[in-house]
């Protein structure tokens, strides 16, 4: 026997109206996590030029004598800057060691700082 | 029907946000292990130049030795234990010298000496002498991050 049952449009419209409401929090939820990994990538690769200016500076300064200067072989990549204080690039003394604070800037906005120690052998 | 799709919502929903969250953890945690691993390094390169200069007659001789000092680097405080480890070796013409070896190991300070268990690095270096006693290079022999 056929019957004339089903929904209403008022059901439907509100059942249009969760879906879309889901689907929409879906999206920003995978547009958040994009965003984070995005986020977590140049983090990773701040991470990567700091560990490389730090050991190019040690480097360069375990290699210059009293009285030179020294220049570390680095450079960063694309959108990253470093930085380093203090600007001092002249060789410490054997009878020193010299704290730097070097700054990595991210494309996004984000600074890394470390403070590392050099000293000439 | 209507629980199955919830449930799945809800699913999907906990599995992004625990993704962002480890992310982030991951990243915070690469941080601090590369902040503590190179303030070790520098609190010992300090460490290294104090020793330097330290009096032959003393602790700055191939005497038996040790001491230690601190740096606070990175908001980490760092504590250097080192002490001699001086060998003897013969030279070209078969002399035998001395030779200055100091051994210093790096952990976050607690007030008390570092365990072979938390130290973070442990360096082997040669203090090369003239005849009157100034060290006219250090050689690093060996460098472990642990």
């Amino acid at each position: 026997m056929r019957t004339d049952l089903g929904e209403s449009l008022v059901e439907i419209v509100i059942t249009v109206v969760i879906i879309g409401i889901t689907v929409t929090a879906l999206l920003s939820g995978l547009g958040s996590a994009a965003a984070a990994g995005n986020a977590h990538k140049v983090g990773v690769q701040a991470d990567t030029a700091m560990r490389n200016y730090a050991e190019a500076v040690k480097s360069a300064v375990r290699g210059c004598r009293e009285g030179q200067s020294w220049t570390p072989d680095f450079s960063p990549a694309a959108g990253f800057r470093v930085s380093m204080s203090p600007a001092d690039t002249s060789c410490p003394s054997v009878k020193e060691s010299r704290r730097l604070d070097l700054t990595v800037d991210s494309p996004t906005g984000t600074r890394q700082v470390l403070t590392i120690v050099v000293r000439t052998p | 029907m209507a629980i199955g799709f919830m449930v799945l919502i809800g699913a999907i929903a906990a599995g992004l946000s625990t993704l962002v969250m480890s992310s982030n953890f991951n990243r915070v945690t690469l941080d601090i292990v590369r902040d503590r691993q190179y303030a070790a390094d520098g609190a010992i390169e300090e460490a290294i130049t104090a020793v330097r200069m330290l009096d032959r007659s003393g602790k700055g001789s191939c005497e038996v030795a040790a001491g230690s000092s601190t740096s606070e680097l990175n908001e980490l405080r760092i504590r250097v234990d080192w002490e001699n480890v001086c060998g003897v070796v013969r030279t070209a013409v078969g002399d035998l010298v001395a030779q200055r070896n100091v051994v210093f190991s790096a952990c976050q300070d607690t007030g008390d000496v570092c365990r072979d268990d938390e130290v973070i690095v442990r360096a082997q270096v040669n203090f090369e002498q003239a005849e009157t006693g100034e060290v006219t290079r250090t050689w690093v022999q060996s460098w472990s991050v642990l």
